[in-house]
C-alpha cells in the first residue's frame, strides 16, 4: 500500500485547490491574494487552483478580523470541506484583530477559536511572495501519508 | 398586481467572481430577471465608533483600513478634513507628491476593476494582461511610499517620504511603459466582437435614474454627467488644468470604457505634476486644534465625504464617513438589473459597477 | 479597423510574444530593499525613552524589554502593521526598515511632541492611583510611590488640598499609565503631535 500513498502524495503536493473566505476584512489581504493571480507571481505554475468552492477545496484561506455574524457559518463551510484539508490565516486580522483590536468594535479575535487553523501569515497586508510560500510548504506537510495517519 | 416568478436567484456570499460577501437576491422568469434586491452586512466592524476619542496618528490608520483597494484617498480626505478645520496649509512640494500617489492609486483601482469586469465575462487573457499591468503601477508606489497596499503617506501638513532624483527616472520610464501597453489592451476591448455583444447595450441606466439613485463615480459618467467629479474643485487639480470625461450610453461598455480612460488621464496628470515639481519642504506643521468640517474627495469608485468634529487637543469626538460603494451598489440592484436578459449577465452588470463591500459596512 | 480576427491574428504572431512565450524563465521572488518590512535593530544604544511605545497605533505591537545590557525594543510580527512610525519616531535611531531612516537622515524630517492631561472633575474618586502609578512621580518623589502620601511638589500631579491638582504637565512623556490605572476612567492623556522638519545641527 505504500506505493499507493506514495502516489497520493506526489498528486496531492502538486494540485492543491484553494477557497477563501472574507470574515470581515478591509479588503487588502484579498487583493494580495489576487495579485498573486497574476503572471508576475504566477501561483497557477505550481498546480494551485484559486476557485471558490468550498466543496471540491483541499485548504481555505481566511481573511479578515472574525465578525459576530459569521459565527455559524464559517463552521458551517469548514465542515463541507471534504478531509484532508487544512486552514490558513492571511494577514494580522485573524491572528490578533490588527488595529481594530481595541474596545468597543464588533471583532472577537483570533480566529483560532472558532476553527483549527494549521498556519498563520502576519503582515498588514503580507506580500503576494509570503503567502506562496506558506501556501506551498504547509501542503505537502499535511497531507503527507494522510491514509497512513487515519489508522 | 400578480407578477409569476420562477425562480427566487441568490447570487451567494461565497462566489468565484466577488472577492467580498454581499448577496443578490434576483427574482428571475426563465433567465430573464425581474427584479433584485440586495443583502449586506457581512463584514460590519463599526470602525467609526472606536475613531472617537483617537489623535489623528491612530485615526489615519483606521481611515485606511475602512477599504484596502482606495486606501490612498481615504487617507488623504481624512488629514484634509483635519487641516481644513485648524487652517493648516500644505507646501507645494508636498501637494503635488499628493496628486502622484492618489492617481497611482487610482490606476491600479481602475485597472483592477477591468480585470475584474473581463474575469467575469470569461476573457481570461485580456484580464491577465490587465493584472500584469496593475503590478507596475504598484511597484511605483512601493518605490515612493515603502508599501503596496495602505501606505500611510500622508500627515497633516504634508507628507512623510520625498521623491528622489533617480526614482524620478523609474518613474517616468514606467508611464511610458504603462501607455504602451495599455493602447494595445484597450485595442483588444474594442475589436472584438464578443466582447461587444456581451457589455453593448447590457444593463443599461439612463441619465434620470442616476440622478434618482444617486449614482456617483464612473457608473453617473458613464451615464452623461459629467460635473460628478469631485477633483474639479480640488485647488492643487485646478492648477494642473483637470477637465472630466463622460459617455452617454450608460451600458457595461461605457463604464468600463470610461475607466480605461481615465487611466490615460491620470498617467498625464503624473506627467504634469512631475514637470510642475519645485524643491523645497515636504512638511509644513500643524497642529490640529478644535473644530468641525465636512470634506469630500473623489474616490475611484465616486464621491467620498467626512465629516469631523475634534476637541481642543485634535482627538476626535464626531466622525462620520459617506462611502461611494453603497449609491451604486442602488443603482445597480434596483435599476440597472431590472430588464437583463441571461443570468450569467448578473454578475457582470455587478462587477461593471465596481461594488466595494468593505467600504459600504465599515 | 479590419475584422477582429486579423487582429488578434497580428497580436499572437509577434516576434516579441513567440520569444517570451517560449523562452522566458520567471524571475526569482526577490523583496526590494526599499520595501518597509518589519522594523530591525541597528545596533545602536536604546536609552528606553519609550518614544516608539507612545507613538504605535496598534495596541500590543511594540514593547521595550531588557536584554543583557540595557534594553531593545521587541516587535511582535502578529500585531505589526509595519506603518514605520516607531522608526521615525526614535531619537536615537535603534530601529530600521527599509529606506525610512536615511530618508530621515537626508530631509531632516521629525515629530514633536507635547502632551496634555485633563481630569473629569465629576469622575474623579480623588483615589490617588494615577500618582501614585505614574513613572515621572516616581523619580521626582520616591515616598509618594512607597507610601502614598506626600508633600512635594515637583511631582506631575497629586491630589491636594481635596481634588487631584496638576502641577508640573511639562514632565509629562505620554505613557499613559495613569490613565489604565485609573478606577473610572477620569484622566485622559493627550498625546498632540506634529510633523515638522527639524532644524540642522551642527557637527
Amino acid at each position: 500500500m505504500s506505493f499507493l500513498q506514495s502516489i497520493k502524495n506526489t498528486v496531492r503536493s502538486r494540485s492543491i485547490h484553494v477557497s477563501y473566505v472574507n470574515v470581515g476584512s478591509c479588503n487588502g489581504c484579498d487583493i494580495e491574494v489576487l495579485a498573486m493571480l497574476a503572471p508576475r507571481y504566477d501561483i497557477e505554475q505550481y498546480g494551485i487552483y484559486v476557485h471558490n468552492n468550498p466543496r471540491e477545496a483541499d485548504i481555505l484561506l481566511v481573511t479578515g478580523a472574525f465578525t459576530p455574524q459569521w459565527e455559524d457559518k464559517l463552521k458551517s463551510i469548514w465542515d463541507k470541506i471534504p478531509e484532508p484539508k487544512a486552514a490558513i490565516a492571511i494577514g494580522n486580522c485573524p491572528i490578533s484583530g490588527c488595529v481594530f483590536n481595541r474596545r468597543g468594535c464588533y471583532i472577537d479575535p483570533p480566529v483560532a477559536k472558532h476553527i483549527p487553523i494549521a498556519a498563520e501569515v502576519p503582515g498588514c497586508p503580507p506580500r503576494p511572495t509570503e503567502i506562496l510560500n506558506a501556501v506551498l510548504s504547509l501542503a505537502p506537510v499535511v497531507f503527507k501519508d494522510y491514509e497512513e495517519k487515519q489508522q | 398586481m400578480k407578477k409569476t416568478v420562477d425562480v427566487s436567484l441568490p447570487i451567494g456570499p461565497l462566489h468565484p467572481c466577488f472577492k467580498e460577501p454581499a448577496r443578490i437576491r434576483c427574482e428571475t422568469k426563465g433567465e430573464r430577471v425581474i427584479s433584485a434586491e440586495m443583502d449586506l452586512g457581512y463584514v460590519k466592524k463599526g470602525i467609526e465608533r472606536i475613531m472617537r476619542g483617537r489623535p489623528w496618528q491612530e485615526v489615519m490608520f483606521l481611515a485606511e483600513r475602512v477599504c484596502g483597494i482606495c486606501s490612498v484617498i481615504h487617507n488623504m480626505v481624512c488629514i484634509e478634513t483635519l487641516e481644513k478645520l485648524s487652517g493648516i496649509d500644505v507646501p507645494e512640494r508636498a501637494a503635488y507628491l499628493r496628486v502622484i500617489v492618489n492617481e497611482l492609486d487610482r490606476i491600479q483601482s481602475h485597472l483592477l476593476a477591468n480585470f475584474s469586469y473581463c474575469y467575469t465575462i470569461e476573457h481570461e487573457t485580456l484580464s491577465m494582461y490587465l493584472l500584469n499591468l496593475r503590478e507596475t503601477a504598484m511597484d511605483m508606489l512601493e518605490l515612493i511610499t515603502g508599501a503596496r497596499v495602505t501606505c500611510a503617506y500622508m500627515v497633516p501638513g504634508g507628507v512623510r517620504f520625498d521623491l528622489r532624483d533617480e526614482d524620478r527616472l523609474t518613474l517616468e520610464e514606467a508611464l511610458d511603459h504603462m501607455e504602451k501597453e495599455l493602447d494595445r489592451y484597450v485595442g483588444m476591448f474594442k475589436n472584438g466582437p464578443l466582447i461587444a455583444q456581451r457589455s453593448k447595450g447590457v444593463g443599461i441606466i439612463s441619465r434620470d435614474d442616476v440622478i434618482e439613485a444617486h449614482g456617483v463615480g464612473p457608473v453617473a459618467r458613464a451615464s452623461g454627467i459629467p460635473e460628478s467629479d469631485r477633483r474639479l474643485e480640488h485647488p492643487t487639480y485646478r492648477k494642473l488644468g483637470f477637465t472630466s470625461l463622460s459617455y452617454e450610453d450608460g451600458d457595461n461598455y461605457a463604464r468600463i470604457m470610461i475607466r480605461f480612460d481615465e487611466v490615460y488621464q491620470s498617467i498625464g496628470l503624473i506627467r504634469r505634476c512631475l514637470e510642475n515639481m519645485v524643491p523645497g519642504p515636504i512638511r509644513g506643521g500643524g497642529i490640529v486644534t478644535a473644530g468641525e468640517a465636512t470634506h469630500a474627495g473623489e474616490a475611484p469608485r465616486g464621491e467620498l465625504t467626512y465629516y469631523v468634529k475634534t476637541d481642543e487637543y485634535g482627538r476626535i469626538l464626531d466622525i462620520a464617513i459617506r462611502t461611494p460603494s453603497i449609491m451604486n451598489i442602488e443603482s445597480c440592484a434596483h435599476y440597472m438589473l431590472e430588464g437583463v436578459s441571461s443570468a450569467a449577465d448578473i454578475t457582470s452588470t455587478f462587477i461593471s459597477a465596481d461594488p466595494c463591500i468593505a467600504c459600504t459596512e465599515r | 479597423m479590419g475584422t477582429s480576427f486579423s487582429y488578434y491574428l497580428r497580436e499572437m504572431l509577434r516576434g516579441e510574444w513567440l520569444r517570451n512565450f517560449l523562452f522566458v524563465k520567471t524571475a526569482p521572488y526577490v523583496t526590494p530593499p526599499h520595501f518597509r518590512d518589519y522594523p530591525r535593530l541597528t545596533g545602536k544604544e536604546c536609552t528606553r525613552c519609550l518614544n516608539c511605545m507612545m507613538i504605535c497605533p496598534t495596541p500590543g505591537a511594540i514593547e521595550v524589554l531588557k536584554a543583557e545590557d540595557g534594553w531593545n525594543p521587541v516587535i511582535y510580527p502578529g500585531h505589526c502593521i509595519r506603518c514605520g512610525l516607531c522608526v521615525e519616531a526614535c531619537p536615537e535611531g535603534v530601529l530600521m526598515s527599509g529606506r525610512i531612516l536615511e530618508s530621515q537622515f537626508y530631509e531632516n524630517t521629525g515629530y514633536s511632541y507635547t502632551f496634555h492631561l485633563t481630569v473629569d472633575t465629576t469622575r474623579c474618586m480623588r483615589c490617588g492611583n494615577c500618582s501614585v502609578a505614574c513613572p515621572i512621580n516616581k523619580e521626582e518623589d520616591p515616598q509618594l510611590a512607597a507610601g502614598g502620601t506626600g508633600a512635594n511638589d515637583e511631582v506631575i500631579m497629586r491630589v491636594k488640598g481635596g481634588e487631584l491638582q496638576i502641577l508640573h504637565e511639562e514632565k509629562c512623556t505620554g505613557c499613559k499609565t495613569c490613565e489604565e490605572t485609573c478606577p473610572n476612567s477620569a484622566i485622559r492623556v493627550a498625546r498632540v503631535i506634529e510633523a515638522i522638519h527639524v532644524a540642522e545641527e551642527e557637527g
